[in-house]
C-alpha cells in the first residue's frame, strides 16, 4: 500500500514527461531525402515516394514525409500524427538553424514584455502609477531600441543590422535553457523580472512543473510516515494493547498526541532536511508545510480510529492518498495562471521557490482549512477513543454516526450543534472541490445541475447530521427542539460560510465558481432559508424515522437547490 | 465444478459486502477525472484552439509603430482584433478604457533583428492567457523574418491537430483504466488467500472433496471476473465521453489476460510468503518494477494497449497471443507448485 504512493509518483512522473508517454504511437514513412526523426513517439521506416504514398493510403503508416513536404490522411489518427510531427519537426528545425546560422539571423524576433496595471483592476489604478507614466517611461527610457517617446510617435529603427544586440545574451540564454530542457516541458521563465525578453519559437507554457515536483517531494515522505502511523495504530488496536493504555491514568489526548508525536516529528525533520538541501526559506517552508502535515495526519488518525481491519485500512488509505495527492498537487500546476490554484497550499511552496510573493490572504485561503480540520479530528479523536468504539464491527455510516454522537456534548446540545456545523465547513468545502473535479465525468451540459445538487446534498448532510444523531438517540424529540437546533445549526454554518467567503472572495474574486458554490449575498434571507431547509430535513427525519434520513436529505437538498437556482436568477 | 462456482460466488459476495471494490472503483474514477482536469488545464496552454476555450475569447491588441508590419496580418489571422494607434498616448487611453487588452510596439523591420515590445496587463492569469494567444502569430512573424534573413526553415506549414489530448487519452488514461483493475484484482487475491492461510481455514476447504487447485482457481477467477467487469465498464464510460477505442475486443482481451497474469503472480506470492503484509509489499514492489521495466520494451502491455486502442496497422491478435502463452505457462507452473509451496514452511 505504501507502494501506491510510489506508483502515483511514478505515474505522475510519467505524465510529466507527457510526450515520451506514447512511445511508438505513430508510424511515419520517410522518403530517402527526408529528415531523421529523433522522437520515440514515431516509429520510422524509409520508403521511396510511390511506396510511401500507397502505404499512407492503406493506413499502414500515419504520415509520409516526402522531402520537405508532409502528407497525411484526413482521419483522426493521421491528423494527430501530423500534429505531433509538426511539433517534433519544428524543434528539429530550430536546432538545425541554430547550428547553421548566426544567432541574429536565426532568432531575429525578440519580444520585450512589460506590464501595465490592468484596466479593470480599480485597486491598482488607485494605488498610484498612472498608465501614461508607465507607458512613457517604458517606451521612452530603455537605453537601446525604439526611441518612441512622448512626443514623436514613430520610433526610428533601433540599430544597424549586423551589430551585436542587447538582447543577444537573452537569446543565447534561452537557447541554452531550451536545449537543457530536453524533451521535458521546460521550466517557465520568471514572470517577475522587470524586463523579460522572449523568443516566440523558444517560448513554452508557464507551467511550473519543476516547482510542483519540488513541492511534491515534501509531501511524499509525509505520506509514507503517516502510513506507518496508521499501521502502528492498527497494530495496537488489533493486539488490544490500546485497551491497556486506555486503562492507564492518561487522557485520550495524551494517548493520541503521544502516538502521533514521533511521526509528526519525523515529518518535520524531513521537511527541514529537504528545505535545507534545496536551500529554501526554512521559516516559510515550515509555515506552509506544518499545516499540511497536520492535515494529512488528521485524516490518517480518523482512518485508523474508524476502521477495524487491515483490509479496510488498505483501501481507505489508498483512497486517502490519491485524494490528498491530487488535491495538493494538481491545483499547484496552475499557480500563476488561475487564482483558484491557491486552493492547494503547494501553490504557496511553488511561489516560494519561484521567488514570488504572496499575501496573508492567499496564505489563509489555502492553509486555513487544514489546522481547523486537524483540531476537529483531534477533538473527535479524543471523544471516540474508547474500547467499545474502537473494537466495534459496524458499517461505516454507523461508525460515523456514533462518532458524531460521542463528539456532541449532550449537556450543551445547542452550543455543540452550532459549533459542529461551523467546524464541518472546511470539510464541506473540500468535499465540494473534490465533487467539482469528479463532475467532469458527467456530460458537459449536466455539470452545473449535478454540481448544484451535489453541493446542496453535502451542505444539508453537514447541517442535519448532528441533529439526526440526537434524534436517533432520543436525546431530543420535540418539534420545538428540532426547530431551535436547525436554526442554530444553520447559524453556525452560515457564520463559517461567511468567514470562508470573506477570505476566498478576496483571493478568487474573478472566479464564478466560488460565487456559485457559496452563493449568498445577504445575511438574513440565507439564514432563514438555510434553517428552513435544515428544519425540513430534520422534521422529516423525526416524523418518518431515522431510516428515511437519506430521503429527507434528498428532499431538503432539492428544495435548497431550487432556492439556489432562484437566487442565481435561473428560475424567475 | 459446482464447488468451483460456489467458491467464486463466495469470493464475490465477500468483496461486495466489504465495499472494498467500490472504493477501488472510486479511486480509479478519481484518478481519471483529476487527470482530465489537468488535461483541460494543460490544453489551454499547449493547444488553446483545440479545446475551443481561448479561441472564443477574443482579445484586442493595439499596435503602435509600424502599422504595415506583417505581424498585423498574422494577428488578424488568429482572430485578434487589431487597432493601430499613431501614438503611445492613444494606445494607452484605449488600454485604460478596456478597449484593448494589450499593446504591441513594432519597430520598422529594416534590420535583421526586430526588437518588439509587448505591454501586457499586470494580472498574472490574464497576461499568461494573452501571451499564449499571441504566441502563434508571433511565431509566424518570426519565421517570416527568418525567411527575410535568408534562413531556410522547413516544415512550417504542416496541418494536423494538436496531439496532446489524443496522446494523453490513449497513452495514459486508457492504459490506467484498463490495467488498474488488474492491480486491484491481484491485491484481492492476496488478501483472500493469505487470510485463509493465516486463519488455517484453507485446510478445511482443501480436505473437502475439492482440490487445492480448484480453490485457488476459483479465487483467481473471481478476482479476474471483477477486473473484466470494471474494464468493460470503463470502456462504456469512455464511449459515453465519445472516446472510441479501436479493436475493443482485443483491448479487453489484453486487459483480461494481463489481469490474469497479475492475479496468478499474486497468488504465487501469497502462497510463498504465507503472510499478508509481506505478500502485499512484494507484490506491489513487483508490479511497480515490472511497469517500470516494461517501459523500455516495445512489446510492453501498456504500449501494446495504446497501439491497439489507436488502431495501429501492424498490431493485432498475434501480439496479444504472446501474453496468453505467458499466462498459460504461469498458470501451469502455479498449479504444479502450489501444493509444494503450501507444504513448505513460510
Amino acid at each position: 500500500m505504501l507502494i501506491l504512493a510510489g506508483a502515483l509518483a511514478i505515474s505522475y512522473l510519467a505524465f510529466r514527461q507527457g510526450v515520451v508517454l506514447g512511445k511508438d504511437m505513430y508510424r511515419v514513412g520517410i522518403s530517402p531525402d527526408g529528415p531523421d526523426i529523433q522522437d520515440s513517439r514515431f516509429r520510422t521506416t524509409t520508403v521511396d515516394r510511390s511506396a510511401g504514398y500507397s502505404l499512407l493510403d492503406e493506413r499502414a503508416i500515419d504520415v509520409y514525409i516526402d522531402g520537405d513536404k508532409v502528407a497525411h490522411r484526413n482521419d483522426t489518427r493521421s491528423l494527430y500524427a501530423a500534429g505531433a510531427l509538426n511539433r517534433c519537426l519544428e524543434r528539429q528545425e530550430l536546432a538545425r538553424i541554430k547550428g547553421e546560422y548566426a544567432v541574429y539571423t536565426a532568432f531575429p524576433l525578440r519580444v520585450e514584455i512589460n506590464y501595465l496595471p490592468a484596466p479593470t483592476d480599480n485597486l491598482s489604478m488607485a494605488q498610484g502609477t498612472s498608465l501614461s507614466e508607465l507607458i512613457d517611461t517604458l517606451t521612452g527610457s530603455p537605453p537601446q531600441p525604439a526611441g518612441t517617446d512622448q512626443t514623436t510617435s514613430e520610433g526610428p529603427p533601433s540599430q544597424p543590422a549586423e551589430g551585436p544586440h542587447d538582447t543577444d545574451s537573452a537569446v543565447s540564454e534561452q537557447i541554452r535553457e531550451w536545449e537543457g530542457g530536453g524533451r521535458l516541458p521546460k521550466i517557465e521563465m520568471e514572470f517577475t523580472s522587470d524586463q523579460e525578453i522572449i523568443i516566440p519559437s523558444l517560448m513554452s507554457p508557464p507551467i511550473p512543473f519543476a516547482q510542483v515536483i519540488i513541492a511534491f517531494l515534501y509531501v511524499l515522505p509525509v505520506s509514507f510516515v503517516s502510513v506507518f502511523f496508521t499501521s502502528s495504530f492498527m497494530d495496537e488496536k488489533i493486539d488490544r494493547r490500546i485497551a491497556v493504555l486506555m486503562s492507564a491514568p492518561v487522557t485520550p489526548l495524551e494517548i493520541i498526541v503521544g502516538k502521533m508525536l514521533p511521526y509528526v516529528a519525523f515529518s518535520l525533520v524531513s521537511v527541514i532536511v529537504i528545505t535545507l538541501l534545496l536551500k529554501g526559506n526554512l521559516l516559510l517552508a515550515m509555515a506552509i508545510f506544518i499545516p499540511i502535515i497536520l492535515f494529512i495526519f488528521s485524516i490518517y488518525l480518523m482512518v485508523s480510529l474508524v476502521y477495524r481491519t487491515f483490509k479496510d485500512t488498505t483501501f481507505i488509505s489508498m483512497l486517502a492518498i490519491s485524494v490528498i495527492t491530487s488535491y495538493l498537487v494538481f491545483p499547484a500546476m496552475f499557480s500563476g495562471v488561475s487564482d483558484l490554484s491557491y486552493m492547494s497550499p503547494l501553490t504557496l511552496a511553488v511561489k516560494m521557490y519561484r521567488g514570488e510573493p504572496f499575501g496573508l490572504k492567499e496564505y489563509l485561503f489555502s492553509i486555513g482549512a487544514m489546522p481547523l480540520i486537524f483540531i476537529l479530528s483531534m477533538y473527535v479523536g479524543t471523544r471516540i477513543l474508547n474500547e467499545e468504539y474502537l473494537m466495534g464491527f459496524r458499517p461505516l455510516y454507523r461508525k460515523v454516526a456514533d462518532a458524531i454522537y460521542l463528539t456532541i456534548d449532550r449537556t450543551h446540545p445547542y452550543l455543540s450543534i452550532t459549533l459542529l456545523s461551523l467546524f464541518l465547513i472546511p470539510i464541506v468545502y473540500m468535499i465540494q472541490l473534490v465533487t467539482l473535479a469528479l463532475s467532469l465525468n458527467v456530460p458537459m451540459h449536466y455539470i452545473p445541475g449535478v454540481l448544484l445538487l451535489a453541493a446542496t446534498v453535502v451542505e444539508e448532510i453537514a447541517k442535519s447530521a448532528g441533529i439526526t444523531v440526537l434524534l436517533e438517540k432520543r436525546v431530543i424529540w420535540s418539534a420545538r427542539d428540532v426547530l431551535v437546533l436547525s436554526f442554530l445549526s444553520a447559524l453556525g454554518f452560515l457564520v463559517g460560510e461567511k468567514l470562508l467567503l470573506y477570505v476566498s472572495l478576496s483571493v478568487v474574486s474573478e472566479s464564478m465558481l466560488s460565487a456559485a458554490l457559496f452563493s449568498a449575498n445577504m445575511l438574513w434571507i440565507p439564514l432563514i432559508a438555510h434553517s428552513t431547509f435544515t428544519a425540513l430535513v430534520c422534521l422529516l427525519t423525526s416524523r418518518s424515522g431515522v431510516r428515511h434520513y437519506p430521503f429527507a436529505v434528498l428532499v431538503g437538498s432539492i428544495v435548497h437547490a431550487l432556492y439556489n437556482l432562484y437566487v442565481l436568477g435561473v428560475i424567475p | 465444478m459446482s464447488a468451483f462456482y460456489a467458491i467464486v460466488k463466495k469470493e464475490l459476495q465477500s468483496v461486495t459486502r466489504e465495499k472494498t471494490i467500490m472504493i477501488a472503483i472510486i479511486i480509479q474514477l478519481f484518478i481519471a477525472s483529476f487527470s482530465s482536469v489537468i488535461l483541460v488545464g494543460l490544453m489551454s496552454f499547449y493547444d488553446p484552439d483545440s479545446i475551443g476555450l481561448n479561441a472564443r475569447i477574443s482579445i484586442g491588441v493595439g499596435v503602435i509603430g509600424d502599422a504595415g508590419s506583417p505581424l498585423v496580418g498574422f494577428l488578424r489571422d488568429r482572430n485578434v482584433r487589431v487597432t493601430t494607434f499613431p501614438s503611445p498616448q492613444d494606445a494607452e487611453n484605449a488600454f485604460s478604457t478596456g478597449m484593448i487588452d494589450a499593446v504591441v510596439f513594432t519597430p520598422d523591420d529594416s534590420g535583421s533583428v526586430v526588437e518588439m515590445k509587448l505591454f501586457l496587463p499586470e494580472s498574472e492569469s490574464l497576461s499568461t492567457m494573452i501571451l499564449m494567444i499571441l504566441k502563434e502569430p508571433m511565431k509566424r512573424y518570426e519565421n517570416y523574418l527568418r525567411r527575410e534573413n535568408g534562413v531556410h526553415i522547413r516544415y512550417t506549414d504542416i496541418k494536423g491537430m494538436p496531439p496532446t489530448t489524443y496522446e494523453f487519452r490513449y497513452a495514459f488514461i486508457i492504459p490506467v483504466l484498463m490495467f488498474f483493475p488488474a492491480f486491484v484484482a491481484g491485491s484481492m487475491v492476496i488478501d483472500s488467500i493469505s487470510e485463509e492461510l493465516e486463519n488455517h481455514t484453507l485446510e478445511t476447504l482443501w480436505s473437502a472433496p475439492l482440490s487445492l487447485n480448484t480453490v485457488f482457481g476459483a479465487k483467481i477467477a473471481a478476482a479476474l471476473a471483477l477486473a473484466v467487469v470494471q474494464c468493460a465498464l470503463w470502456s462504456m464510460l469512455l464511449r459515453l465521453n465519445r472516446i472510441t477505442i479501436q479493436n475493443l475486443h482485443l483491448v479487453l482481451l489484453l486487459a483480461a489476460v494481463i489481469a490474469a497474469i497479475v492475479t496468478v503472480v499474486s497468488a504465487f506470492t501469497s502462497v510463498y510468503f504465507k503472510d499478508r503484509e509481506r505478500s502485499q509489499f512484494t507484490y506491489s514492489l513487483f508490479t511497480l518494477i515490472s511497469v517500470g521495466i516494461s517501459y523500455f520494451f516495445d512489446f510492453s502491455p501498456i504500449m501494446l494497449l495504446t497501439r491497439l486502442a489507436t488502431g495501429d496497422h501492424y498490431t493485432g491478435i498475434a501480439d496479444v497471443a504472446m501474453y496468453v502463452v505467458l499466462l498459460l505457462a504461469l498458470l501451469g507452473a502455479f498449479f504444479y507448485m502450489a501444493k509444494r509451496l503450501i507444504a513448505a514452511p513460510g
